[in-house]
């Protein structure tokens, strides 16, 4: 029992971390490290900080995410992600999608008795 | 000390390198570059940098293999061009037959573009054999063409030779083998290409 919710919580997680990232770089760019250290603050979101890597990969291939290098002020450049076009509206249509399923699944798990 | 936690970053790179060898070249190189690039941000941002901090740092990293399993998971999930894959294969193997070099050509442009496919691979693909199918057919039919026109012309009289018997084995087996790579190599590409969408 707790071993398969420990592997639903896995594909939770695995599911919605693109749009925690594609959230990530609404507002402002952002190279790899710092975005996963933005991910890591928040606890129980990312397990192992180099599957991002991979992830970053897809999103950029798939058009959601775009890259340039910039010059870093200390050491060689650094890759930063921002978003497309393509990204935002994904981002917009999970976020209707996303609050819908939460206020559902709210109304039950919450409800005080 | 600091070449001690040099070669725990450097056992860990080499074990990643190893773990993406089955990725498109471009890919493995970028995940490589964005990781090691991430350590050397997280080791500047080090107020100490020793052994245990090293290896704290590559533990949240996280495990090569995982990494190299998420890689590859959105090669399966993408499946892109995975149907062109097919037409690229049987293009190797048949389409110089189809259409005299034009057709080969493409199969080859097409096993370059997929993603599928390692640059190992794809290097075998378009060596093993240039034209496919249709260079031992070639082989086979120039032959046979030179053989039916030196009988008439030279004559009757000193036609046959022991050389040309010899040369005729050493053909045969160079148009049979010439048949058999080209069709090993495509066996070949379609078992790699049905386990990287296995794994996905």
């Amino acid at each position: 029992m707790v071993a398969r919710q420990d592997a639903l919580l896995a594909q939770m997680r695995r599911g919605t971390l693109q749009y925690c990232v594609l959230s990530l770089l609404a507002d402002e760019e952002r190279y790899g490290f710092d975005l996963v250290r933005g991910l890591s603050e928040m606890d129980g979101m990312v397990t192992s900080e180099g599957t991002i890597y991979p992830l970053l990969s897809r999103l950029r291939r798939d058009g959601l995410v775009e890259s340039t290098w910039q010059e870093s002020p200390s050491g060689p450049p650094r890759r930063y992600y921002r978003l497309t076009a393509a990204g935002r509206g994904a981002l917009e249509g999970f976020r209707l999608e996303w609050r819908r399923f939460r206020d559902a699944v709210d109304h039950f798990v919450e409800r005080k008795d | 000390m600091a070449s001690d936690t040099d070669r725990l970053v450097a056992d860990y790179l080499g074990r990643l390198d190893r773990e993406l060898r089955d990725l498109p070249r471009a890919r493995r190189r970028e995940l490589m570059e964005e990781i090691s690039g991430h350590i050397a941000e997280a080791r500047a941002d080090l107020e100490t940098e020793n052994e245990a901090a090293i290896r704290s740092l590559l533990d949240r990293l996280g495990d090569p293999e995982e990494i190299a399993a998420e890689a590859r998971g959105r090669v399966g999930v993408e499946r892109r061009g995975s149907a062109l894959d097919i037409v690229g294969l049987v293009l190797l193997l048949i389409g110089g037959v189809v259409l005299p070099v034009v057709g080969w050509v493409i199969g080859v442009v097409l096993l370059w573009i997929s993603e599928t496919w390692t640059t190992t691979e794809k290097v075998i693909g378009t060596l093993i054999v240039p034209g496919g199918l249709a260079l031992p057919l070639f082989l086979v039919v120039v032959t046979a063409s030179a053989e039916t026109c030196s009988g008439p012309t030279e004559g009757p009289l000193t036609c046959t030779g022991g050389p040309s018997q010899a040369a005729q084995v050493l053909g045969a087996i160079l148009v049979i083998v010439l048949f058999i790579a080209p069709l090993a190599t495509t066996a070949f590409l379609a078992r790699r290409r049905t386990r990287a969408l296995a794994t996905a």
